[in-house]
């Protein structure tokens, strides 16, 4: 600040110097102040020069000051137990919240009987049908072999019951996300007001969902199919909204000049325009649901979650496998066959005559029915398993004993994990929690203005400063700190093997198949292997979270590099640049936006996994909300809930660059 | 298009659904699972919780009502206190091995009367912290807690820091460790393994290497059998202590007390349950009993269903008594 | 210009300045189907206080300054006859789009009035407005507007099933119209497998299915190569010559403008700076801008004999061959040098004037606006 106190020194200069050389420290300052970066901070030191000392002196300069924090608990615990005692009897639970409840449990009732009645040759029909018919052959052949597999690995009940789920919380997600959508698409109000909400909810943890739902409506299948809702339907009304809002406004410009009606120009142009971002939409939200669904296991949701989840706390790696490669398989099938959907043309109104396909399948899929009934079973015939459990625990149980610690020299995975835990863990949680609570805000503050504008930079702040409030501030750097290495991991593995892919198409298409694979997973299989191999504890946590943000980071980043004017590589490689020089000078440069993205994708889907490593040890954050649903302690899970979507928010503002450039503007 | 006739097949059904509900008051605490008698037979819905023990008696439960009852039994993992919940709906309909849960069973079975005690299970269980016997068997003096803080160095891990570690199970579990730990001035660190396999792999791996290690663990518990474990002793058990826990767990600084495990079984499904109902109320096994299954379970690896067929296989006075 | 009349509803008595003194003999007697005055469309905030206001005065750059405004249309008025080619003609930025889309309140005007066949457009409610779009007013994109999902034949008929036409009568219709245009045989194609001019033929077809009064085109032509817009040009004329629709034509490219137009307007920064014949454009340009924009146009293409002609002398009225007033400066020249005598411009049987080698020379050096600017 005393720099600009400069010009009454000039007073005392010579007149003629005074005009032609100012003070250097000024010169200094004006050159800083024309690099926005610089700008930015200057302006940020010079708040941080009037407000530390207060806040320093007021609450001391350690963790987040007590005088700060405001304590839910006790009405949390209140409204949680007057819920408990007035839920039945109650208006509002009797009259609203049952109702919903009452129907979605009947919907998915229906379903099921549904798919009972059809019995397994009808059900494995009609998706090899639906598959044909939307998608090809191939994906009417893995249909096939899914389906089967489920049966084989004797998991036919529960893939039905996570199908029959999947069915009623995806229609409600695609209808209610699909009208948000519509709502957004067409008018620029309510477009800027759910903007901000969608991309929120889209960098939120799962977990996070999980708690407000069971507080209202228990345990069950119905607060998991609305946790599903929630949790799937974001994207559908982005998608549906950005559909509608990109449609070509010289077609709509000319269908209006016809004197198209309002509805028409919806009909007849707007939604089928946007066909493929609606199917895009729908595919994002099928798999969406598919990972809630699983995670929904944890508030009673059934189904191949439960068994995962089952077999998870007993770590029986093998009844766990045969409970995921449905959830796998099903993710895969699902996935192949809307993508198919979306990527094929419109169909062709005129030339053929979609219905004689459809009724072929349909009449294909009742005889199949009929002959399942004639056979006499409708769920999978109890002799046509494979017990894959034993044998896979054995190997497992090779692998433990030979990788966990007896390999020479490096030791194993067990020492892997202490060496993570004890060298990267450990002094960064100490370091975050060590940094005094007004310079980690401060940090914040100036991580995200450089990156975004003051607006993402205010959200981030407050993000953070709410989880002091909420009293949560330890748990969270200690999340936080997990998060930060599992981060820096996935960041450096993603590139190493995102530049390479990005060089070669051989690379590239060997690694497509398997990328697509660990994309699809949801996120509950990944804590199977992790914790045979690692323990339990933060490194498993990590090693899962890693494992799952990879595929994500990988495409992301190695299309960046791959997306790059070729015209710009060109003349580099003209002027005779080396490989790596073309890569630091040219292609990381240009590709710097999607680079972005890709460690904002890293950031986000970290943190949903370090999150749920809760259920592995993980503790911090992650451990509270397991420990607020198994004790039923809700004003512990949810302040938990709290700080892990405020934290969610703070790491998505602090690294989103362009998107929230636009949002200042 | 077969996906959009089958989504919009289902939001009809929703639709349907609520409007034919809409007209009234709808309890949701009646509604029962939608996949109960989904297939027309007679469904029991049981609930597992994640330690072995429960899982055995649920097994056999489960192997019993199939096999001679005729009922098709579903099985949910659901927590401790919110399987209360479920089972005050109806959502499940017993839970066969409950450690002490005051506060429900008084809002529950005394206040809502949803939920009807049903007996004991016959296994008494008891809670406390237990090392290794080829640690105590070198170190005898561990086994007083006052002794406990001349071994925290030794009981370090990465994850307790500087601190000795205290190995605890799934957060689900009836604990008052962290308060203990503060109340009795132990220089250790509670630290949750987050599910009682992890914990269980913890033990195993600390017990091939010979490694010293401190956790809670609880009795009855198969694992006894493979990995010998002897109890630390803590300021005993007095019901002053109790009462002051009750008021405000963090105070807690006595051991934890030993209480036949109960069952406990809906309200409603106590009266309409019939066979099956008689059937659970009647439940009753020892302590070796449960051992036996639960060490098939989680040691032989047999599927829950595998190892209830043995142990019915070979003991059929105990189980028949239940029929009745 | 004048803006004093902004929002009080000029009526036809008060023709503004700029109306054309020579119309073409064809329209010049027909009723307006068209008759704009004293539009204005200003974008931006407040953008309905600047027409009539001091802020009319102001230049763009000014006004965006001082209201942030941006002015698109600024204070036009003409008619467009029955059965003529109206161009509107300026560079990219001059207000033509805008202009257009203003006819058929595609982009709500800020100030003025527009009829159409005597009636008032900007009073029309949405039915009304409906109506004349679908029925009487059909446009021409320049990115042609199709829908990518739809076949050719079912984008040909999407204007008739706007209006509710039975499903077997709009096909028929549009099969006619696929025919006229010329795309026979592609009707179960996509947009997306044609080239640039068959998807404008499309276009072309789907505005004229609707059977209106005024074909709309705002810039068809732009994104075609040379060689296929000559051809679609050919088409528009032929489709004139045939059916003798009114046409409103927006264009950027001052030969297309003179090929197919009856009357010309031009515009910069929103107003029109001269309205009137290819003749009187390039013959007579208004001002300096017009004059450079028109400087490298072969006159003699352009020009007639009326402009060339002087006074007939005694006894050149009874000999030479005899031309009509419409006749092209460059038609006059071939006959005059082939005879090598002066030729008479014969009007109605009375011969009007006389053109010889040095009064077509002269128009061909652009002697004669000169001569006319000094007089």
């Amino acid at each position: 600040m005393t720099v600009h106190t400069a010009p009454p020194q000039m007073k005392t200069a010579p007149p003629g110097r005074d005009a032609t050389a100012p003070h250097p420290a000024a010169l200094f300052l004006r050159a800083l102040w024309a690099r926005p970066a610089a700008r930015k901070l200057l302006v940020l030191a010079a708040a941080a020069a009037v407000l530390v000392p207060v806040a320093a002196a007021a609450h001391g300069s350690g963790t987040w000051p007590s005088a700060l924090t405001v304590d839910l608990s006790k009405p949390l615990t209140g409204a949680s137990d007057w819920i408990i005692d007035n839920r039945d009897s109650h208006w509002a639970f009797l009259y609203f919240f049952g109702h919903i409840s009452g129907a979605i449990i009947a919907a998915v009732h229906a379903v099921y009987t549904v798919l009972l009645a059809l019995g397994w040759a009808g059900v494995t029909a009609a998706a090899a049908l639906i598959a044909w018919r939307v998608a090809g052959v191939r994906v009417a052949v893995t249909a096939t072999a899914s389906f089967a597999a489920c049966g084989l690995l004797g998991m036919w009940v529960p893939t039905m019951r996570t199908l029959a789920l999947m069915i009623v919380a995806v229609a409600v997600s695609v209808a209610v996300g699909a009208l948000l959508g519509l709502a957004a698409g067409l008018s620029d109000r309510t477009f800027r007001a759910l903007r901000p909400v969608l991309d929120t909810m889209q960098a939120l943890p799962a977990f996070a969902y999980l708690l407000p739902v069971v507080l209202v409506f228990g345990i069950g299948v119905a607060p998991a199919v609305l946790a599903t809702v929630v949790y799937a339907a974001p994207p559908m009304a982005r998608l549906t909204a950005l559909g509608l809002r990109s449609t070509d406004q010289g077609v709509l410009e000319a269908v209006e000049s016809l004197g198209a009606t309002g509805r028409q120009r919806l009909l007849t142009a707007r939604l089928p325009l946007a066909r493929r971002e609606l199917l895009l939409g729908v595919n994002q939200t099928i798999m969406m649901a598919l990972s809630m669904a699983v995670i929904a296991s944890v508030i009673g949701a059934d189904g191949l979650g439960d068994r995962v989840y089952q077999a998870l706390s007993t770590v029986d790696v093998g009844s766990a496998l045969a409970a995921g490669i449905p959830i796998v398989l099903l993710a895969i099938v699902l996935d192949r066959t809307t993508a198919a959907a979306g990527a094929s043309g419109p169909p062709s109104s005129s030339a053929r005559r979609p219905w004689v396909g459809w009724a072929l399948a349909a009449v294909v899929t009742a005889s199949f029915t009929l002959g399942g009934r004639m056979l006499g079973s409708q769920t999978w015939p109890d002799g046509w398993t494979v017990a894959i459990a034993a044998p896979v625990n054995t190997a497992k149980d090779w692998m433990v004993d030979h990788l966990y610690t007896g390999l020479p020299g490096i030791g194993g995975t067990a020492d892997l994990a202490a060496h993570y835990t004890g060298w990267i863990l450990d002094p960064l949680r100490d370091g975050l929690q060590a940094l005094p609570w007004w310079g980690a805000l401060l940090l914040v503050a100036a991580l995200a203005w450089l990156i975004g504008t003051w607006r993402t930079a205010l959200t981030a702040v407050l993000s953070l400063a709410a989880i002091g409030v909420l009293g949560r501030w330890e748990l969270s750097m200690d999340t936080l700190s997990q998060v930060l290495a599992a981060v820096a991991v996935t960041l450096v593995l993603g590139f190493t093997i995102a530049v390479p892919a990005a060089r070669s198409p051989r690379v590239e298409r060997l690694l497509r198949p398997v990328l697509d694979v660990f994309q699809t997973m949801p996120q509950f299989v990944y804590l199977i292997p992790v914790v045979a191999l690692f323990g339990i504890g933060r490194a498993p946590a990590a090693a899962a979270a890693v494992v799952y943000a990879l595929p994500a980071v990988v495409r992301i980043a190695s299309e960046g590099l791959r997306r790059v004017n070729p015209g710009a590589m060109e003349s580099a490689r003209s002027l005779g640049a080396t490989g790596g020089q073309q890569l630091r000078q040219v292609q990381f440069p240009l590709a710097r936006p999607q680079l972005l993205l890709a460690v904002n994708q890293a950031v986000v889907l970290v943190l949903s996994v370090v999150i749920i490593g809760g259920l592995v040890g993980g503790g911090a954050l992650g451990y509270e909300v397991v420990f607020g649903l198994a004790q039923g302690d809700l004003a512990t899970g949810l302040t938990a809930g709290v700080a892990i979507a405020c934290l969610g928010l703070m790491l998505d503002r602090v690294t989103q660059p362009t998107k929230g450039a636009r949002d200042g503007a | 298009m077969a996906r959009k006739t089958m989504v919009g097949a289902a939001a009809l059904c929703v639709l349907a659904a609520a409007t034919t509900t809409a007209c009234g008051a709808a309890d949701m605490t009646k509604q029962a699972s939608p996949y109960a008698a989904a297939a027309g037979t007679k469904t029991v819905t049981l609930s597992v919780q994640s330690w072995v023990g429960a899982r055995a008696n649920t097994a056999v439960a489960k192997y019993l009502l199939e096999h001679e009852l005729g009922y098709r039994v579903d099985t949910v993992q659901v927590d401790e206190v919110p399987a209360w919940d479920a089972l005050s709906q109806g959502r499940v309909d017993a839970i066969m091995e409950d450690w002490g849960h005051p506060e429900q069973e008084k809002r529950y079975v005394e206040d809502k009367k949803t939920i009807a005690p049903g007996g004991d299970l016959g296994v008494t269980g008891h809670i406390g912290w237990w090392v290794p016997k080829y640690f105590a068997d070198a170190h005898p003096d561990v086994l007083d807690w006052r002794n406990l803080n001349k071994y925290a160095s030794q009981l370090r891990s990465p994850e307790s820091g500087g601190k000795g570690q205290l190995l605890d199970g799934s957060p689900s579990y009836v604990t008052n460790d962290k308060a203990l730990v503060k109340n009795l001035g132990l220089d250790y660190k509670v630290v949750f393994a987050g599910s009682e396999a992890a914990q269980i792999t913890q033990i195993q791996q600390s017990a091939k290497d010979k490694k010293p290690f401190l956790t809670y663990w609880y009795e009855p518990q198969w694992l006894f059998n493979e990995v010998p474990m002897v109890e630390v002793k803590l300021p005993s058990y007095t019901q002053e202590c109790a009462d002051k826990g009750a008021a405000d767990p963090s105070t807690v600084n006595c051991a934890y007390p030993t209480s036949p495990l109960k069952k406990f079984l809906n309200a409603d499904f106590t009266r309409n349950g019939g066979k099956a109902a008689r059937f659970l109320k009647n439940f009753q096994w020892s302590k070796d009993d449960q051992n036996a299954v639960s060490q098939m379970i989680a040691e032989d690896k047999l599927s829950a269903d595998e190892a209830a067929k043995r142990w019915v296989e070979k003991n059929p006075d105990v189980w028949k008594k239940w029929l009745r | 210009m004048n803006g004093t009349g902004a929002g009080t509803g000029a009526t036809t008595e008060q023709m503004p300045e700029q109306t054309p003194e020579h119309a073409p003999q064809a329209a010049a007697d027909a009723p307006a189907v068209f008759s704009v005055r004293n539009l204005w469309k200003v974008f931006g905030p407040k953008a309905d206080r600047v027409p009539g206001s001091d802020l009319a005065a102001l230049s763009a750059e000014e006004l965006r300054e001082q209201a942030g405004c941006t002015v698109a249309v600024r204070d036009v008025s003409f008619d467009v006859r029955q059965g003529e080619v109206f161009v509107v003609m300026g560079l990219s930025g001059s207000g033509k789009s805008t202009l257009v889309r203003c006819l058929t309140r595609l982009i709500e005007p800020t100030s003025g009035t527009i009829a159409i066949d005597g009636e008032d457009v900007c009073g029309m409610d949405k039915g009304a407005l409906r109506d004349l779009r679908r029925h009487r007013a059909a446009m021409v994109f320049q990115h042609f507007g199709l829908l990518p999902h739809r076949s050719v034949l079912d984008n040909v008929a999407y204007g008739l099933e706007i209006q509710g036409v039975a499903k077997a009568e709009r096909r028929a219709k549009a099969a006619e119209m696929v025919e006229k245009v010329g795309l026979a045989g592609m009707e179960d194609r996509r947009p997306g497998q044609l080239s640039g001019g068959q998807q404008q033929r499309v276009g072309l077809a789907r505005a004229l299915a609707a059977d209106p009064e005024v074909l709309l085109f705002d810039e068809p032509f732009s994104a075609l190569d040379p060689l296929i817009r000559r051809d679609m040009q050919e088409e528009v004329v032929r489709l004139h010559r045939d059916e003798g629709r009114t046409m409103v034509f927006i264009t950027h490219d001052l030969s297309e403008a003179l090929r197919l137009g009856d009357r010309i307007a031009l515009m910069r920064d929103g107003r029109v700076v001269q309205c009137g014949t290819p003749e009187e454009i390039v013959g007579s340009p208004a001002d300096d801008y017009v004059r450079d924009f028109v400087r490298d146009v072969p006159r003699e293409q352009v020009l007639t004999v009326r402009r060339a002609m002087r006074p007939a002398a005694a006894g050149e009225s009874e000999e030479g061959e005899s031309l009509a007033p419409t006749t092209t400066v460059a038609e006059a020249i071939e006959t005059v040098a082939r005879t090598g005598t002066a030729a008479r411009v014969v009007d109605g049987g009375r011969c009007v004037g006389v053109v010889d080698h040095r009064s077509l020379l002269g128009v061909v050096a652009g002697l004669d606006s000169s001569r006319k600017a000094a007089a």
